[in-house]
């Protein structure tokens, strides 16, 4: 069989098998952010606006931490849980949002009004009453608690494992444990069980 | 007194509640715990208040959450769009072409730097002569030969992902004091100015002698505060993808106030340039 001669250097460098296609089709990487977007997004953007940052800036900032995690995956740097990177990257840019807005934290407020519209209809007045003030009574709790305790529970409220926690925010294993028995014992006070 | 006969601590409770106990601890907690109705009483208020208060915080913020199609349609507009550069970006594409292409490129490259250098060389000279505004003072650019700039080894991620402390971190008194002695400077003057950073910790600048100088706080234009608001700029355009971070640690380090101009399209100091910022105070 004849191979064909080329007749310049962009055949050699560019082979038409090897030249990039331009296809409309998202790459292996872009589907899977796509699809851990689809998965950490709303936990990301919760756990963003828990900083007190507007929600429309959380968003900007969950897509720049995917816009990272995308570059991280191009690079071919290491998948190995991509859960914690994202919340890293998240709580990082999140504290400077916070840090560049100098705005107070003041959640609570919006929490306790997002919490009586939000109300479980199958409830009757009385319990729903209960169900509201139980709600602004835990919420009160948290926004109370130091902000390491605070980043402890909204992870572990996340779902991240200890070690997670505890790498994400600097702290050991043993510093996690203590700060969730203390935040779990004043939650359980203040609901008076 | 054996240690099963104890009652469990809060903490153990809670670390068996959450599964973070070795095998054999988890064990010996089941088999208290079916044995001990008050330990089993407190985990079951441990476990009621995990659960009122995983829905207590769920619901207060999942109200908030917009719907995902629009944010997941403009993620993946934007993974193409960065997938598409990366991909035309690199300058070997430029073999692609055709010869006489190649010849036509390179002729009105040719002239496209012939004509923009002789603009910007009458630019330069025009506005040395009329911008006393932004004139550049001694001190707010670095001596080159003391301070080239010093970059670490870090990836986009890194940079992206860094904690607030690491990007405004305070440089160590004794490195500071060797800063004022490299440049002839006397210590009882330390007040008049800041070590800063030539390339910022936060485009991956490096805490190295190299990489830090004085700059005075008396400059009136081109300060340390100016260059703070590029250095925000930079490290934002890097992270969103738009200047890549080799490029703007080069364009720091060799000229800030240059790398100023082209990234804010300015000739001086966005605060200094308008009356729109009265009280943005901009010298030091």
């Amino acid at each position: 069989m004849r191979v064909p001669l080329t007749d310049s250097i962009s055949d050699l460098l560019f082979p038409a098998t090897t030249a990039p296609a331009a296809s409309a089709q998202p790459s292996e990487v872009e589907c899977q952010v796509l699809r851990l977007f689809e998965q950490f997004r709303n936990p990301l953007l919760r756990y963003v606006v828990s900083f007190g940052v507007p929600v429309h800036e959380a968003e900007e900032i969950t897509q720049e931490v995917f816009l990272s995690l995308f570059r991280h995956l191009q690079l071919g740097r290491s998948r190995k849980n991509l859960c914690g990177w994202l919340f890293r990257v998240a709580h990082n840019l999140a504290l400077k949002r916070r840090y560049a807005n100098q705005r107070s934290h003041d959640a609570t407020a919006s929490d306790w009004a997002i919490a009586e519209r939000h109300a479980d209809p199958s409830l009757n007045p009385e319990e729903q009453v209960s169900f509201i003030q139980k709600q602004q009574r835990l919420l009160a709790v948290l926004n109370s608690l130091p902000e390491e305790d605070q980043c402890c529970l909204r992870l572990r409220a996340e779902g991240l494992r200890y070690r997670e926690i505890a790498a994400l925010l600097g702290i050991s294993l043993g510093a996690v444990s203590m700060s969730l028995t203390r935040s779990l014992a004043r939650l359980i006070r203040a609901d008076g069980r | 007194m054996p240690d099963e006969d104890f009652h469990l601590s809060d903490q153990e409770l809670v670390l068996a509640a959450d599964g973070e106990l070795d095998v054999g601890r988890a064990a010996h907690v089941r088999a208290h715990l079916a044995a001990c109705w008050d330990c089993r009483a407190r985990m079951a208020k441990i476990e009621d208040t995990i659960a009122d208060f995983a829905r207590a915080y769920r619901q207060s913020h999942d109200s908030k959450i917009p719907p995902i199609e629009g944010p997941r349609a403009l993620l993946k507009a934007q993974m193409a769009e960065l997938a598409a550069a990366s991909n035309v970006g690199s300058w070997m594409r430029f073999f692609q072409f055709t010869p006489l292409t190649r010849a036509a490129v390179c002729i009105c490259l040719a002239l496209f730097v012939a004509i923009s250098g002789d603009l910007l060389v009458r630019h330069s000279r025009a506005r040395g002569k009329n911008s006393a505004a932004s004139a550049i003072e001694p001190g707010a650019i670095p001596d080159r030969n003391l301070t080239p700039g010093v970059a670490r080894a870090v990836s986009i991620g890194d940079v992206c992902s860094m904690a607030h402390e690491e990007v405004v971190r305070e440089v160590p008194a004794s490195l500071r004091q060797e800063i004022f002695q490299e440049y002839g400077l006397q210590a009882s003057r330390a007040g008049d100015y800041e070590i800063d950073y030539l390339i910022a910790p936060g485009l991956g600048g490096a805490e190295d002698i190299h990489n830090l100088w004085p700059q005075p706080y008396t400059s009136r234009a081109w300060n340390a505060r100016v260059k703070d608001a590029l250095e925000e700029h930079l490290h934002q355009l890097v992270c969103a993808g738009r200047v890549d971070l080799p490029t703007a640690q080069r364009d720091i380090a060799r000229d800030w106030i240059a790398a100023y101009k082209k990234y804010f399209h300015t000739d001086r100091p966005l605060a200094l340039r308008s009356e729109l910022f009265p009280f943005v105070r901009v010298s030091g």
